[in-house]
């Protein structure tokens, strides 16, 4: 597996190479996936370009309302959670279950995306943050997460494009956001099944915004839109939550596979909706009583009760 | 074709021409003749080639070679409490029964280096979440567990890493 490394020092100068070198060539940043592929065989790119050093992708920051988490920022850093608001327990419960620490102090956000695996543990974190990727490269453009991902492995991203920076509106007051992942194992394990929930509670107790994601139970993740439906205008009861989670099983479209049924992955998906619409309450409760958020449990105990 | 790379490793600056294929975990061990560092699955599942890189624990036959220049490198060579004395995580692991085959023990003492570094005062729990990603298909961990708690205690009672 012989290739050329180029290191470009600026997005643009890493996007013309990627143009000019037509085809035969990866981007390499934290390199967790790819250079597993390289070792296995499975790809050969003659050259990589090492993006992994490019300056302005490695930051967390909030302008306003906005909260940006540049592309190379790695499951490590979201995992200990340095600058992500309050309401954003999700992106750090996700974080912490991929892989172990070894691989999440060098697997970046950007990577976890642009791999558009079905089972990217930060992509339906994200799809219910409603983010939008920054995508720079001869056109620049924003779009949404749920845009950009197409089915496995396959994304809209154009020849020349990189992924720069992840951004979404910060939870306002009353709002929260959860993840649950099962899988076979506690640690280390792909998920069979994760889900994660949005929820904007009104003065009133009433969903004033709710989003569901479910990743590894289609070709891509998927909005639990009828479920989101259901629970929008009404409160979180434990009736409406079970109702919901009947609607986000019902839409979605598992496979059986070496990891799990498809029968068992629908269970899984009514389970976990719901703990995740619990958890969700659960915290916009907590920090409006103590004006401060959250802590979340240890997800690995979440986990254990699981199976 | 081969590309000069520097690195500091140990404490020692070096330079080695190596293939830009080549990952970390081979140069170290083949070019960097240090072979304490070991190859278990060679695609980041098993935890056995731990090295700490810029003080972050990684996977060394994740990263390519090529990618660490410029990096300082923390091997299980570079791990002791004096000449020929153990380093304190060994002689806990060594008390404690933490090692059997001892081909994860590399792997796991520089995860326990790094872990202690970041919280030297860690519950069993955290323990075992830290050492998830190194696989020992000997102990059951529970030893490997206790020799970790035991060298927080002695980090706590004034013993330096």
């Amino acid at each position: 597996m012989a290739f050329r490394i180029h290191r470009p020092e600026t997005v643009d100068e890493a996007s013309r190479l990627e143009l000019d070198l037509d085809g035969d060539c990866a981007f390499i940043a934290g390199g967790t996936d790819l250079v597993v592929q390289m070792s296995r065989g499975q790809r050969a790119p003659a050259h990589l370009i090492d993006i992994s050093r490019l300056p302005g992708m490695s930051a967390i920051s909030e302008d306003g309302s906005v909260v940006e988490i540049g592309a190379l920022v790695t499951h490590r850093e979201l995992e200990l959670g340095k600058g992500l608001p309050q309401g954003t327990d999700a992106i750090r419960d996700a974080a912490r279950q991929v892989g172990g620490v070894q691989v999440r102090s060098i697997a970046t956000l950007g990577g976890n995306i642009a791999n558009a695996s079905p089972a990217a543990d930060l992509v339906p974190v994200l799809m219910v943050l409603d983010a939008e990727l920054e995508l720079r490269g001869p056109h620049g453009r924003c779009v949404p997460i749920s845009d950009f991902i197409e089915g496995p492995r396959r994304t809209t991203r154009q020849p020349g494009e990189l992924i720069t920076a992840i951004r979404f509106r910060a939870p306002g007051n009353g709002s929260a956001t959860s993840f649950f992942k099962a899988g076979r194992r506690k640690a280390m394990e792909i998920a069979v099944v994760n889900v994660a929930a949005s929820v904007t509670l009104g003065a009133d107790g009433a969903c004033r915004s709710v989003r569901i994601a479910l990743g590894s139970v289609a070709p891509k993740t998927l909005r639990a839109i009828g479920a989101e439906k259901a629970l929008a205008g009404s409160p979180l009861s434990v009736a409406a939550i079970r109702e919901a989670a009947q609607l986000a099983a019902d839409c979605c479209a598992p496979i059986t596979d070496i990891r799990a049924s498809a029968e068992y992955r629908r269970l899984l998906v009514k389970s976990l909706v719901e703990r995740a619409l619990v958890r969700c309450s659960e915290q916009v409760e907590q920090s409006a009583m103590s004006g401060i958020s959250a802590s979340a449990d240890n997800p690995a105990d979440l986990l254990e009760r699981s199976h | 074709m081969k590309r000069l790379v520097s690195m500091t490793v140990n404490g020692e600056e070096i330079e080695l021409a190596i293939p830009p294929y080549r990952t970390l975990l081979d140069v170290l061990r083949n070019e960097g003749r240090l072979t304490g560092t070991k190859k278990g699955c060679d695609v980041g599942d098993c935890g056995a080639c731990t090295v700490i890189m810029d003080g972050s624990p990684v996977n060394s036959c994740l990263v390519l070679g090529i990618e660490a220049e410029g990096a300082t490198i923390e091997t299980i060579e570079g791990q002791h409490a004096g000449p020929d004395l153990p380093h304190l995580i060994q002689e806990k692991f060594m008390d404690h029964g933490g090692a059997q085959c001892g081909f994860c023990t590399p792997g796991i003492i520089m995860m326990t280096k790094a872990l202690l570094k970041e919280n030297p005062n860690p519950t069993e729990s955290e323990v075992r979440f830290a050492i998830a990603g190194n696989i020992c298909r000997c102990t059951g961990y529970a030893k490997i567990v206790d020799a970790v708690l035991a060298a927080a205690e002695d980090l706590r009672k004034g013993r330096t890493l």
